[in-house]
């Protein structure tokens, strides 16, 4: 039974892992909480399960084609909200306002266009659980947590090994440095919108297949925020720490206190953190820019 | 003629940053720029690497007309630099600070950058010997895996000069290369610009205070006051020109 919740908890952290890490990708680069992301997952989320019912795709390429879609909208979303800011130099307080102008634009298409109702993934697994031995461990959950990994790691290698992810974390650092070295900045951003995009369809499509599809599907995006929040906001590794730790100890707590409290204890979780350890799990501290 | 600079204007405002300012450099010269400060000096580098877009006048290198163009092709069109207040990437280490500004230079694409396709293995195999070279040139290969703030000074300046020689530049502005470092290291920077210039004959355009570093290495010097260019000529030539004396030490007052 324990491992059971174990599986459950790291299979729901790395979905949270997913959203966080889209969440720090922005906030490296252009230092403001994205919160128009997740509408964009819900907004994704709708496309998968649109094209997976008119066409009854299996649950990979449906996966590819959310992805797809989130990245594509998200950068149509910076070309709208954010790119005069970025031209400007303006400060990040705008961006919040942009940010959430542009999620409640998201939110609000999706309400027009699917209405207030709730929706469900077809199931694309022909068994529910797959057994080894004696442990059952439900589909769902193992596809999660193997998908989320795999993308996870090729995100790390991709920043930390390539030119393209030196060119991101340059521009992370000195946006007009990176610029003067021929690193071209709005390219770089570009891309870390298109990778965010990209992470929030994949979360969405994984949200709705665990719960159900509903346009507010995107406040889930609040334990993205969390977990960035434990793991240090702006560093993608502690986020994906902090996300693991977050799955695993809301799925320990429905377990043992149900599910109704469960919710406020990741909250005091999130303040203890704040109070303690603002800085995070990783530590790393967020420097105003120059 | 390889960087040909005419007749540039930049103002903030009321303030003319820098009036009417030329200059030309061939290949291998070491060109100083020197005055007192506010003199627009440094808003000259600005507007010659693309930080600021000049008013008026014109920028070739090659022939070509950079003036209007974005600071990262004019970077990659052949200009690079170094900061007065040194700007490096903090949290990158020494080597990853120098593959970044080599990296526009490499060719993958972004699908390359996901798989790890031969090509994208050997281009980015060439492109860390080419900055391990670059951080032998300038003495630092010792230190390539030690993150920049937590290197002395003169390393730090070393660094920003390696990264900047990374972006294969055909004119390498200097902006106070000199600034904070003891008389030994000045030393030291003095024979590191002139075999820079004779290994791989690049324009340098140097900014700097201490005259005997300027006075020791350029050809040719420019002088400004007040965004005016008030005199160009060899080191003895300016040494001699009572104009810039009078920048320097103010004029005598008149005997009654």
């Amino acid at each position: 039974m324990s491992v059971q919740i174990i599986i459950n908890g790291l299979a729901l952290g790395a979905v949270y892992a997913l959203i966080a890490t889209g969440f720090s990708i922005i906030f490296n680069v252009l230092k403001f909480s994205n919160f128009s992301h997740g509408a964009l997952m819900t907004l994704s989320a709708f496309i998968g399960y649109f094209v997976s019912v008119g066409t009854g795709l299996s649950l990979f390429p449906v996966i590819l084609i959310s992805m797809l879609a989130g990245g594509l909208i998200d950068l149509a979303g910076e070309f709208v909200a954010f790119r005069k800011l970025t031209i400007r130099n303006t400060s990040s307080i705008y961006y919040f306002v942009s940010s959430i102008t542009l999620g409640t634009l998201f939110e609000g298409i999706v309400t027009i266009w699917v209405g207030p109702n709730f929706y469900n993934y077809p199931r694309f697994f022909k068994s529910m659980v797959v057994k080894f031995g004696s442990l059952i461990v439900s589909t769902s959950d193992l596809i999660m947590f193997i998908t989320s990994f795999a993308i996870l790691m090729i995100l790390m290698f991709f920043i930390q090994k390539t030119r393209l992810g030196r060119a991101l974390r340059a521009v992370s650092y000195d946006r007009d440095t990176a610029s003067l070295m021929g690193i071209n900045v709005y390219a770089t951003i570009q891309m870390a919108f298109f990778i965010s995009g990209c992470l929030a369809g994949l979360a969405g499509v994984f949200l709705g297949i665990n719960y159900t599809l509903y346009p507010q599907l995107g406040n889930l995006v609040v334990k993205g925020f969390i977990a960035s929040v434990i793991g240090g906001l702006g560093s993608i590794f502690g986020a994906v720490v902090g996300a693991i730790l977050l799955g695993l100890m809301e799925t320990l707590l429905i377990n043992f206190i149900g599910s109704g409290y469960a919710p406020v204890f990741s909250f005091l979780i999130m303040l203890v953190f704040l109070l303690v350890r603002p800085r995070g799990i990783a530590g790393s501290n967020v420097q105003e820019k120059a | 003629m390889l960087l040909d600079v005419k007749g540039i204007s930049k103002s903030f405002g009321g303030v003319k940053a820098i009036q009417n300012f030329s200059l030309t450099a061939e290949k291998g010269d070491i060109i100083g720029i020197i005055g007192p400060n506010g003199a627009g000096k440094t808003s000259a580098f600005n507007v010659i690497s693309g930080v600021y877009t000049a008013d008026e006048g014109t920028i070739l290198l090659d022939g070509k007309n950079i003036t209007k163009m974005e600071q990262y092709q004019i970077t990659r069109e052949g200009i690079s630099r170094t900061f007065q207040n040194i700007r490096l990437f903090k949290g990158l280490t020494v080597l990853q600070n120098v593959m970044c500004a080599f990296d526009p230079l490499s060719k993958y694409s972004i699908l390359g950058g996901l798989l790890p396709t031969p090509k994208r293995i050997s281009e980015e195999r060439k492109g860390r010997k080419m900055c391990e070279h670059y951080l032998e040139v300038v003495g630092l290969l010792p230190y390539k895996d030690e993150r920049p703030e937590n290197m002395a000074y003169g390393l730090q300046r070393r660094l920003e000069i390696a990264r900047a020689i990374a972006c294969e530049p055909k004119v390498l502005l200097l902006d106070e290369p000199a600034a904070g470092l003891n008389p030994t290291e000045v030393k030291d920077l003095t024979e590191l610009i002139e075999r820079l210039s004779k290994d791989f004959g690049f324009a340098i355009l140097l900014i700097e205070h201490r005259l005997e570093l300027v006075m020791g290495v350029s050809q040719k010097i420019y002088v400004l006051n007040f965004g005016k260019t008030i005199a160009v000529g060899t080191p003895d030539e300016v040494r001699e020109n009572p104009e810039v004396i009078k920048a320097y030490l103010g004029e005598e007052e008149k005997k009654c």
